[in-house]
């Protein structure tokens, strides 16, 4: 049995995790002397992080990769029919590793694992989910300086239009779900800033809503 | 070169050698020492993961797929604890994530049983796993390494599971070849995720709600890679057999080509299967006869298996299961092969006969496969049987009867029609001569007789023979009297892994054994075999006096290994009867087992190397006048402030660990 202190492999850039024994201590990242353990940390940081890409034939043709035997590819691709995709593996740029291989799905919108891309995802016409049509007026929102309701909207439908003076929010009518909440948290209670249906703060409105 | 390796750490180095990077876990029996060996091994620095100790199966199975969207993950579970797993592995088969399991495959209760079965992988079958059977630690090992290259390969990305059975398989030791590190990394290259987590340039979502038109759809796709599955595995195993010298495919085919009687099932139970198989090929009047193991239970390789039976012509197939599917009309694997037969080969197919044993424990021996291959043959002649299971060893119900009288009247007047027309034949069930020499030793739980027996058993395999170690493991606390039984087989051509349950020597740890109501030492004990018992105050005349045995009957030997190990200052008398042993039965030899044992006797060396040698020399059949002692050895407060727990890591072989830490 050996008790000397380990670091866990860990991507994280401030702290490390320390196995001694039986026990798991996190402590901050020593600087000194681990120019290299750090250096070999931000590696294999850099290969758990960076995700693979599935080239069709067309883009394979279109944009030759080095370190790729693109021939061989290509024709491989082309016997497998138009199901192949060339998986190519390159953390900072460089290949290390690529496969042809065909792609299995039938449905092909949905992804593997039905794993949504974040990034892709495109936003969806919920306006049909509202009672009331919300609207920021100009005149009453602070802009850059405040920003709370851009925040709290739960379907990201707020924007911030402009910089500095003279910038203000804006819904995006398509996002919003009509749900109030943006209209709750406004730091001017939404006086002279929110309109509900054309509509500014309304105490009645307001009670009718929430029994305040 | 083989080590010795019980079923659990086999399937610990299979994840080792896959440089599986998360580990996290929940202890269960009988899969336990997996985990406890990877532990081990993270703690130690000789493999570069992570372990969590999870707080139930459930976080265990989460934790897994969690860090299998970046990593390469295995945990190790049975029964219950794999129960608990399947509410979430459907997110690992739904989510495309290949991480691995280990299953010590056991009953799930109620009654609560720690035995062997297969119900918790049937449990498991609809989670979209890929179920892989392994019938020994060699193709444990083997099919965890498969396991992780079948389940990254691009056209499946599914979690895989490698099932072995409880104890029989888990707990038997036996000489394991552990592949070379370099080769598998050449084989298994680095696991790269499709879609890690927390990648910055592709931010994903896991496990997103999704409406019927998605969900179905990505079903479809789901149902296709593990299709794939299928044909992976068959290149996989292939690749594996070019690399390493041991092929596997979707199933074994045990025995004639053209055999007309088949017997098939899944995993470790086939080992008795082969011994019937190969000595019924030899018998007259026996149509072809051949083991099925089928080793890829899903996805179900039903087109590869129906053209297996349709090239060989089989007429009768009986299904052995080792588990139940509750109000179906076949268990799982008939059900499963029978469908695959009746959709490809239709009425041209052979016909499939259902049998269930092997349930929480039960063995299923030599003898119940005579029984099933004479069923099949009654079959094949075209005579009735039953539309569902038949049982094994379940007295009352048997398989074939002989008198109306033999079995109660309702079931009689059920299957009285079939009972009539099958009948039990004399070239199937006839005794098989055992082809193996087989120890036993009786023991009190705490003696060390498993670790004696590992040692012999490893020492026997450096000398090429094949060996064998079940220890019996039940409810038994410390002191309770267990049995270690060791298997010797001198054939190089084919390896046995199933007891006939003749012993050329039983051993005695403890010479009260020879007073206990309830377990009668010469039972099973072959004319002429030999007895010895460890005792210092009785005398060989004493020993027969007490077992009423002749000399023909059994050859008897004392040592008096309590004393040995007292004087030498050890506190376990195991190291004086593994010389003992050798004194008694020659088959290995002494001295290279005494090499074998200097590399790899457990800790303090020198003290048990002597006891070796002393219990060696000293064991006689002779009557020696002996110094009755008054009382026993002295009971120190160390010896009984000794828990197993705190030894767990004086393992053998620990030889090979010193290598490895360098």
């Amino acid at each position: 049995m050996k008790s000397t202190e380990r670091a866990l492999p860990s991507s994280n850039l401030r702290k490390e995790f320390i196995v001694n024994g039986d026990l798991v201590n996190i402590r901050d990242r020593v600087e000194v002397g681990a120019a290299n353990a750090s250096e070999e940390a931000g590696n294999s940081r850099q290969t758990f992080l960076s995700p693979p890409e599935f080239l069709t034939i067309e883009e394979v043709a279109r944009t030759p990769l080095n370190g790729v035997d693109t021939a061989r590819a290509l024709s491989d691709m082309a016997d497998r029919g138009p199901q192949a995709r060339l998986f190519v593996y390159r953390p900072e740029g460089k290949v290390v590793r690529y496969e042809v291989f065909e792609d299995p799905r039938v449905c092909l919108d949905v992804n593997r694992g039905a794993v949504i891309e974040n990034l892709k995802e495109k936003p969806k016409d919920v306006s049909g989910w509202r009672t009331h049509d919300f609207f920021i007026d100009v005149k009453g929102c602070l802009g850059d300086e405040c920003g709370r309701c851009a925040i709290v909207c739960p379907e990201n439908a707020i924007h911030l239009m402009g910089k500095g003076k003279g910038s203000f929010h804006e819904i995006d009518p398509l996002a919003c779900k009509g749900c109030f909440i943006c209209w709750v948290e406004c730091v001017r209670t939404a006086a002279d800033c929110i309109l509900v249906d054309g509509k500014t703060f309304d105490p009645g409105m307001r009670a009718k809503h929430f029994g305040e | 070169m083989a080590i010795v390796l019980a079923g659990n750490g086999a399937a610990a180095w299979g994840f080792r050698l896959s440089r599986v990077q998360c580990y996290p876990y929940y202890p269960i029996t009988p899969s336990t020492a997996c985990s406890q060996q990877i532990s081990r091994w993270v703690h130690d620095g000789v493999l570069d993961a992570v372990t969590i100790n999870a707080e139930s199966e459930h976080s265990a199975a989460s934790q897994i797929i969690a860090s299998g969207k970046s990593a390469r993950a295995g945990t190790a579970t049975s029964s219950k604890g794999l129960l608990y797993m399947i509410e979430v592995l459907e997110n690992a088969s739904g989510g495309g994530i290949p991480c691995g399991l280990f299953l010590g495959n056991r009953a799930t209760g109620a009654p609560i049983n720690i035995w062997a079965d297969n119900t918790d992988a049937y449990a498991m079958r609809d989670s979209g796993l890929i179920q892989i059977f392994a019938a020994d630690g060699q193709e444990t090992v083997d099919s965890i390494i498969q396991g992780y290259r079948i389940a990254e390969d691009l056209s499946v990305r599914l979690p895989f599971a490698v099932n072995l059975r409880g104890f029989t398989g888990t707990h038997a030791y036996e000489g394991v070849e552990i592949p070379d590190q370099q080769e598998v990394d050449r084989y298994l290259p680095s696991y790269i995720p499709f879609y890690p987590l927390f990648a910055a340039e592709k931010p994903v979502t896991y496990g997103a709600m999704l409406s019927a038109y998605p969900y179905r759809r990505h079903k479809r796709n789901q149902m296709e890679t593990l299709r794939n599955a299928g044909e992976v595995t068959l290149q996989a195993g292939k690749e594996f057999g070019q690399r390493f010298g041991r092929s596997y495919g979707h199933f074994e085919w045990i025995g004639d080509d053209k055999a007309q009687l088949v017997v098939a099932l899944l995993g470790e139970s086939s080992c008795a299967g082969e011994v019937v198989t190969h000595h019924l090929q030899g018998t007259e009047g026996v149509p072809g006869v051949a083991l099925l193991k089928i080793r890829l239970f899903s996805p179900f390789p039903a087109k590869e298996l129906t053209q297996a039976l349709q090239r060989a012509g089989t007429k009768a197939v009986v299904v052995l299961d080792e588990g139940l599917n509750h109000g179906a009309v076949l268990p799982p694997l008939a059900q499963r092969l029978s469908t695959a037969i009746h959709l490809h080969l239709g009425s041209a197919g052979p016909k499939v006969a259902s049998v269930i044993g092997g349930l929480g424990g039960s063995e299923v021996r030599q003898e119940h496969f005579q029984l099933m291959f004479n069923l099949a043959e009654n079959i094949a002649e075209g005579k009735p049987y039953r539309p569902e299971p038949y049982w094994l060893d379940i007295e009352e119900d048997p398989i074939f009867v002989d008198n109306e009288g033999d079995v109660n009247s309702r079931l009689w007047k059920k299957w009285g029609k079939v009972w009539k027309k099958q009948q039990r034949k004399e070239k199937f069930c006839a005794p098989i001569p055992p082809d193996t020499h087989e120890i036993r030793i009786y023991s009190r739980a705490g003696q060390g007789a498993i670790t004696s027996a590992v040692g012999y058993t490893g020492a026997g395999i450096e000398q090429k023979y094949q060996l064998l170690t079940v220890p019996a493991f039940g409810s038994e606390r410390r002191g309770a009297i267990i049995t270690t039984d060791t298997l010797l087989n001198f054939q190089r051509s084919r390896k046995i892994r199933s007891f006939n349950r003749a012993w050329d020597v039983v051993v005695l740890y403890d010479d009260t054994i020879l007073h206990s109501p309830e377990h009668r030492v010469l039972d099973g004990l072959k004319q002429g075999g030999v007895l010895l018992v460890n005792t210092s105050h009785m005398g060989v005349r004493k020993i027969r006096q007490i077992l009423d045995a002749s000399e023909e009957r059994v050859k008897i030997f004392t040592v008096p290994a309590d004393n040995i190990s007292v004087g030498i200052g050890l506190k376990h008398m195991n190291m004086p009867m593994l010389g003992a042993l050798h004194k008694v039965y020659d088959k290995v030899s002494f001295e290279p087992a005494l090499s074998y044992y200097e590399r790899n006797v457990p800790r303090p060396r020198e003290a048990s190397l002597e006891a070796i040698r002393r219990g060696y020399a000293e064991t006689g059949s002779q009557e020696v006048q002996r110094v009755k002692k008054s009382s026993g050895p002295a009971v120190t407060q160390e010896f009984l402030d000794w828990r197993p727990e705190d030894h767990s890591h004086e393992s053998w072989p620990s030889a090979l660990e010193e290598v490895q830490l360098g």
